[in-house]
């Protein structure tokens, strides 16, 4: 069970997907880099050159090691390349929502969320 | 048969919630479309060579939307989430004149160019007093971080469809995103209680049959 120390901290968003979901989300005044030497980022843009390790490990960093996280969002394409991941994923918080990209529309078949729904109803 | 009528009420409980989440999916990809395309309409109206993207971004960038997770109202163990403006800082005006300054864009888009044009003008003199502001001898809080709105990444003045995109995105983040998020965690509160009275079931049925079981073997030896 999440007690409320889990979560009164989790202020920020947090994005991993295209360049163009990223700026749409920041122009919303998401994007936070946190004080020197750090300087960590809460967004991760990825285009074709991402390594697949870099959007694991930012979601890593998202999702585990920072605790300052409330919401991921991530590109549902993207969520793909790290389905294993996103799947055994079931800590309470940060809670991870799969957002749609301009090339990539919201496709429910993939959607974490409506698979639990088809396995409560057992198919 | 009562815990029947347990799940039953469950799953029509959790159907009702299944149904506000599409609904509101639908709403979230609507402004998503929205967002792309008018990033699209900025990036094809901008100078040669220049883009709405991550070379523009501010490395010191604060956060003015921030997320606040409420205890929840029911017994269950999961926050109501919420996304809401950071008080106290310059930008929470800022960003609230540029929202209502694009939803009578959107709201007119006939006269648009006029208003561009008189927006741009507001918007200059917007910026020459948040200068003015920042020249000023600084106060009691010094470090006190100023949160400055991402439309100012990409210059004073900023073409229509971005600021359009800008209201867009307030309206995904601050209303759609939060409201996603809670009915997510609702629905696997419902998924948990659901299986918890399946499993309550499955037992009372068992216990039940094995009562017949002995019951008949009873008759038999009598």
């Amino acid at each position: 069970m999440a007690s409320t120390a889990d979560y009164k901290d989790r202020q920020f968003l947090a994005v991993i997907g295209d360049e163009d979901s990223v700026t749409g989300l920041l122009l919303a005044g998401i994007g936070h880099v946190t004080d020197p030497p750090d300087s960590q980022k809460n967004f991760l843009v990825v285009d074709n050159k991402t390594e697949t390790s870099a959007i694991e490990a930012a979601f890593e960093s998202f999702t585990e090691q920072r605790k300052d996280i409330g919401i991921v969002l991530i590109n549902q394409h993207i969520a793909d390349k790290i389905r294993h991941r996103i799947d055994t994923y079931t800590a309470a918080f940060p809670t991870v929502l799969e957002i749609p990209s301009k090339e990539h529309p919201y496709d429910p078949e993939k959607d974490s969320v409506l698979r639990r729904v088809r396995r409560l109803f057992g198919e | 048969m009562e815990e029947m009528g347990d799940i039953d009420h469950l799953l029509e409980q959790y159907l009702h919630l299944l149904h506000e989440y599409t609904s509101l999916r639908a709403e979230l990809n609507k402004l998503q479309a929205g967002i792309y395309q008018n990033l699209a309409r900025a990036n094809f109206a901008a100078e040669r060579g220049m883009r709405y993207g991550q070379d523009q971004y501010d490395d010191r960038m604060q956060a003015s939307r921030r997320v606040v997770a409420l205890p929840s109202s029911s017994s269950s163990a999961r926050p109501t989430f919420e996304v809401v403006k950071v008080e106290g800082s310059d930008t929470a005006a800022a960003a609230e004149a540029s929202v209502s300054k694009s939803d009578e864009a959107v709201a007119s888009e006939v006269q648009g160019t006029i208003r561009e044009e008189e927006g741009d003008k507001k918007e200059e003199e917007e910026v020459k007093d948040s200068l003015a502001k920042e020249t000023k001898p600084k106060s009691s809080e010094p470090k006190a971080k100023k949160t400055i709105d991402p439309l100012r990444w990409f210059g004073l003045i900023t073409p229509m469809p971005l600021r359009q995109a800008q209201a867009q995105s307030f309206q995904a983040v601050e209303d759609i995103v939060p409201k996603l998020v809670s009915i997510n965690a609702e629905m696997a509160e419902v998924e948990i209680e659901v299986r918890r009275a399946r499993k309550k079931r499955a037992k009372a049925e068992a216990a039940a049959r094995k009562s017949e079981d002995m019951a008949s073997k009873e008759e038999i030896t009598a």
